[in-house]
């Protein structure tokens, strides 16, 4: 509340802006940086999965993601719903969602309990279990950015900080691309045609 | 028309304290476990002092799991798990008059992951895999509830019949 309730009162928006500090959201659906964006029809189905999410041109010049398509696919899932060239089949999405595996529930629990030590007051010794969810899922940023957000001195406690961690990429994306279907020709979101 | 119908955005960052504790008394020699997002400080501290594993009295493993021993296995609500019996000693043992429980073994027995601090003896257990893979097969959004900048808590199933969009930031 104290560090993310400013961002939203400033924003403003007139979406919902909820806070989760224990990161329930990062565990439940295994999502590893942000922004990260989850599709979900009315029904309650996952129609994309966990996938970047830029709508718009910040950072654009240290990602290099242009955030047109993904913007456009949202505009078109909202024109068309289930009929959207962007709703992913369910066969794709299964492939893409991986289950938990036991390294990641470890993972999990090391960053879970490394949480509630810190916020008991025990930040230097939840460095420990910070250091093992990282060593356990190195390929979440989520608890790498969590836990030297919660260190005075990321350097010290870590041997690293996100700078450094983001260099050791070397060219390497930071985020996996997005697996979008290309835009019909001189597409803009239009309703689905309907059938005789 | 809007073209975005609904939006939810969870943002993750620092905040408030917000671990529900069930007991106050944060005892430096009993175990405090986190079970499913509760923190319970045990009454009583294991007498097994040379196992790697928690053992708790039945009393304290429904205080802090909703678990209870019944005759047909350990069980919540409508479920049951029933505990084998060639390694029945493995989760139950008795001392004195007291019956003590394994709970790091029956958190094995459930695939559940566990962490444990032994400096503040804080263990911590995982969901059952089972819940969190469900949704892989059947694609049904996990459901979560949590508290908007006033503290009003929203549930993902409240927007059924809508599109959601779930957007995850941080203030980092």
């Amino acid at each position: 509340m104290r560090d993310a309730g400013p961002w939203i009162a400033k924003a403003n928006p007139e979406y919902l802006a909820l806070i989760d500090q224990e990161h329930i959201v990062t565990k439940t659906y295994g999502l590893v940086n942000v922004p990260t964006g989850v599709w979900i029809n009315e029904q309650g189905k996952i129609v994309r999965p966990p996938e970047v999410a830029y709508v718009d041109e910040r950072y654009r010049n240290l990602t290099g993601i242009d955030p047109k398509p993904y913007l456009n696919a949202i505009r078109d899932w909202v024109a068309n719903g289930d009929m959207s060239i962007y709703v992913m089949s369910e066969d794709k999405l299964r492939a893409k969602l991986t289950p938990a595996s036991p390294d990641r529930l470890m993972a999990d629990a090391e960053f879970t309990l490394a949480e509630y030590m810190y916020h008991q007051g025990h930040g230097q010794e939840a460095i420990a279990h910070f250091k093992e969810s990282q060593r356990l899922a190195p390929d979440n940023w989520n608890y790498k950015r969590q836990a030297y957000l919660f260190s005075t001195n990321p350097d010290r406690d870590y041997g690293t900080d996100f700078a450094k961690e983001v260099q050791k990429l070397n060219g390497k994306p930071y985020y996996a691309p997005v697996d979008l279907p290309p835009a019909p020709a001189g597409a803009n979101p239009q309703p689905a045609k309907q059938e005789p | 028309m809007r073209l975005i119908q609904r939006i939810a955005m969870i943002g993750a960052g620092l905040g408030l304290l917000l671990w529900p504790v069930a007991s106050m008394a944060m005892d430096a020699q009993h175990p405090t476990i986190i079970y499913e997002g509760t923190a319970t400080t045990l009454d009583s501290a294991s007498p097994f002092a040379n196992s790697a594993d928690l053992w708790v009295t039945l009393a304290d493993l429904t205080r802090a799991t909703g678990f209870e021993l019944k005759p047909q296995g350990v069980c919540r609500k409508e479920a049951c798990y029933p505990l084998p019996k060639k390694t029945r000693s493995e989760f139950l043992a008795k001392q004195g008059s007291v019956e003590w429980f394994n709970l790091s073994a029956f958190a094995r027995l459930l695939h559940q992951a566990s962490a444990r601090d032994a400096q503040f003896d804080y263990w911590y257990f995982g969901p059952q895999p089972v819940a969190q893979n469900d949704f892989l097969s059947t694609l049904d959004a996990p459901d979560f509830t949590l508290p908007d900048a006033t503290g009003k808590m929203h549930s993902l199933s409240d927007y059924r019949g809508k599109k959601v969009l779930l957007i995850t930031w941080a203030s980092w």
